[in-house]
């Protein structure tokens, strides 16, 4: 057992779930511990310091939300969503409460452990970007200089569009919800205002998307928000 | 003593005309002969005197054809037995005929006075045997709490208080059903007139219809937010009229009814909205609790045949395919259940839209994706919509679903590599959606009925996922107020169209 081996979490109560993704996890040669509590999640999360916890929303015991809550108090761990809920509401409140991004059952093990890598790669959530120029595809954005370039081109952008692309692109595959960005790129008062937000994201994917119908990094989740893929 | 003559006059009013004629006429002789004994006692200007006296009492206690018979017969009376020569009509002094002519005078207007006061003292006594019918009436309809009720006491007011048979017609919306078991009537209706109370707000009263059975005045039932019914009246056991003053109470009993009306009909929204939100509950936790059973067994199908596939050369040729199979049905199974539950959801009814402006390339991208990799490895699909196409109101999960389903069917039903074109544009208020694919095309059948089967409920007959993906479809385009239809390109394939209602789009403002 190598100490640097990856550690999941995951509280999860069905004992078959929890069976299915050990034995998917222990595949890719993470570290596996399950807890099918709200208490044993809280108390096993504390010790075993996870790289990262996934995370079903209903528990015996307790709501996961309440999980998420305790558990952002100490860490910054990456938290993925598996929900059964068939209301989008759920996963936006736990998205906002610091969750980093869902899946819905029942999910594929090869998007799922696509979506984790993502979650593994950026490391411990950072609130400003490591780098100063960040690259996907054939766009190239320099946050410094403040210009974005897709195939070597200079790529025009406004004021608005900058903004929604720093606020996007910040945390790779963190899945931001609508008023997240919203309130981000537009303040508080235009919460209601979503269609800015489809209008703005349909300029930039013109922009830096090669199919802005069919996008691979500008990503919608519909009745949820947007992620950004590398 | 006034006491006395009302009393006396209340007797007196079960008389009729002829009886009132010979009493007064009685009254005046008998009085005449009581002062036959007073001649030479006192003077005839006197006598005068007492004969008005009687023609007053007569006006008083028999009306005015008592006063008018009086006043005529104490003339003649007087004449004949107390002016010289007695006996006979004619008259020595001139003089008297002054005296006549004012005592007959005297008499008919004391008489004419006396009887419209008699007539406003009926009347007034009238008055205040309604006011109270009708105060009963207002306070037995302020407690009655249901609809039934009121009826009733409606049909009973007018049953004693006018002699006519009363119905209240119920109105939603400003129109009647009259089939509704609730608005069957006892006489028959002019419905159009009923219609037209309601439509004009005024009472009509068609008084060439009173002596036939059809109720012939129509009373709408106005209250402080909407006209809630008519009050139909029909006067067939009344054999008259109504009067200006009756038709005013019934306008007054109907405002009250009208009220009560109201009252009863808020109560009984309020009642309903109280059970919608108990069942919408009720059925959302069922659904959650479906949504979890369902799906958690198939995480588990689908998580154990993915991991054992992907153990790959571990595993020997048969176990494979057995995995890779189990896969693939759990997957057919998941769209299945996904769709089940959209069914059971949609079908509620009342599942409220979640509308907003969507960008159309969107949420179209966002069916593209929903399928991810099993679209993409075997076909190509290309997406024409202008960059300018207005915003679309929409519920962008539901509509998420339509082109993802559209989408999943015309792959199954395309050959591996061929092209699905999906294009848009604008016709007549309308945003029109195609998806063509370059299959064989739906069969003739299948574009009759395939938004029929899922609902006849013969869905082991139908084309694989063709019939319940297409009925989901229709059921969100229908719940937007828009439109679905599946035709064959004249150079073969399939073609989806759908329509959607363009709205006002909102602006948003352009930077620099």
């Amino acid at each position: 057992m190598s100490a640097n081996r990856i550690r999941i979490l995951v509280v999860e109560d069905a004992l078959d779930i929890q069976r299915m993704l050990r034995s998917a996890f222990e595949a890719e040669d993470f570290e596996v511990l399950e807890a099918g509590t709200l208490t044993q999640a809280l108390s096993r999360a504390a010790t075993f310091h996870p790289d990262l916890i996934v995370l079903d929303l209903g528990l015996p015991d307790g709501d996961g939300l309440t999980f998420i809550d305790k558990f952002r108090t100490w860490s910054q761990a990456p938290i993925l969503i598996l929900s059964a809920r068939i209301h989008e509401a759920d996963k936006i409140t736990a998205l906002d409460r610091g969750a980093d991004d869902y899946l819905s059952k029942p999910f594929s093990i090869g998007e799922l452990l696509a979506r984790l890598r993502v979650q593994l790669r950026r490391g411990p959530k950072t609130e400003s970007g490591t780098s100063s120029i960040l690259e996907f595809g054939d766009v190239v954005i320099d946050f410094v200089q403040r210009t974005v370039t897709k195939a070597g081109q200079s790529v025009n952008i406004t004021p608005t569009e900058y903004r929604l692309l720093t606020a996007l692109t910040r945390i790779p595959g963190k899945m931001m919800t609508q008023s997240a960005l919203m309130k981000e790129v537009w303040g508080p008062n235009f919460k209601d205002s979503t269609h800015y937000l489809r209008i703005y994201v349909g300029h930039l994917r013109r922009k830096l998307e090669n199919d802005p119908s069919q996008p691979k990094h500008l990503i919608t989740e519909t009745g949820v928000g947007y992620r950004f893929v590398k | 003593m006034f006491n006395r003559i009302t009393t006396l006059s209340a007797l007196t009013e079960r008389l009729n005309n002829w009886q009132k004629i010979a009493l007064s006429a009685l009254i005046c002789s008998l009085s005449a002969a009581l002062m036959d004994p007073l001649i030479g006692h006192l003077d005839l200007a006197n006598i005068v005197m007492l004969f008005l006296l009687v023609v007053l009492f007569v006006s008083v206690t028999l009306g005015r054809v008592g006063a008018i018979v009086a006043a005529v017969v104490s003339v003649l009376l007087f004449d004949v037995l107390f002016v010289p020569p007695r006996f006979s009509l004619t008259v020595e002094n001139s003089q008297y005929l002054v005296t006549f002519a004012v005592m007959l005078i005297t008499g008919l207007i004391s008489g004419q006075m006396s009887a419209g006061l008699k007539d406003k003292e009926r009347q007034s006594l009238q008055r205040e045997v309604r006011t109270r019918a009708l105060y009963e009436t207002a306070s037995k309809l302020a407690g009655a709490i249901a609809v039934s009720q009121v009826k009733e006491i409606c049909e009973n007011f007018f049953r004693d208080e006018l002699r006519v048979s009363a119905a209240i017609l119920i109105a939603n919306d400003g129109l009647i059903d009259f089939d509704l078991s609730l608005n069957k009537v006892p006489f028959p209706l002019e419905r159009h007139m009923a219609q037209n109370a309601i439509r004009s707000g005024k009472t009509i009263n068609n008084e060439a219809m009173a002596t036939t059975r059809y109720a012939s005045i129509y009373v709408p039932l106005k209250a402080s937010a909407a006209i809630r019914g008519v009050l139909a009246l029909s006067l067939h056991d009344r054999s008259a009229q109504l009067s200006a003053d009756d038709l005013s109470l019934a306008e007054t009993l109907g405002a009250v009814l009208a009220i009560t009306i109201e009252r009863l009909h808020y109560v009984e929204v309020a009642n309903q909205a109280d059970l919608d939100r108990v069942s919408e509950r009720l059925r959302s936790t069922i659904l959650s609790a479906l949504s979890h059973d369902l799906k958690t067994p198939l995480t588990v199908i689908m998580g154990l045949a993915e991991s054992l596939s992907r153990g790959g050369a571990a595993l020997a040729e048969p176990v494979l395919t057995v995995s890779r199979d189990i896969y693939a049905n759990a997957l057919r199974l998941k769209t299945m259940v996904i769709n089940l539950l959209d069914i059971v959801r949609l079908e509620q009814g009342r599942m409220a839209l979640g509308l907003e402006w969507h960008s159309l390339e969107e949420v179209v991208g966002a069916g593209i994706q929903y399928l991810g990799q099993s679209l993409a490895d075997n076909h190509t699909v290309r997406v024409s919509i202008a960059p300018d196409f207005p915003l679309l109101e929409m519920d962008a999960i539901l509509m998420e679903r339509v082109f993802s389903n559209l989408l999943e069917n015309a792959a199954k039903f395309s050959p591996p590599g061929s092209v699905i074109d999906i294009d848009a544009s604008i016709n007549e208020g309308h945003a029109h959606i195609t998806i063509s694919d370059h299959g064989p095309g739906f069969l003739p059948v299948d574009r009759e009925t395939a938004f029929e089967r899922y609902n006849r409920g013969a869905l082991a007959h139908m084309q694989e996922g063709l019939g319940m993906g297409l009925s989901i479809c229709q059921m969100i385009i229908k719940a937007h107020g828009g439109d679905i239809t599946l035709q064959n390109h004249p150079e073969g394939g399939a073609c989806v169209q759908v329509a959607l209602k363009l709205g006002n789009a909102p602006q948003v403002p352009q930077e620099s």
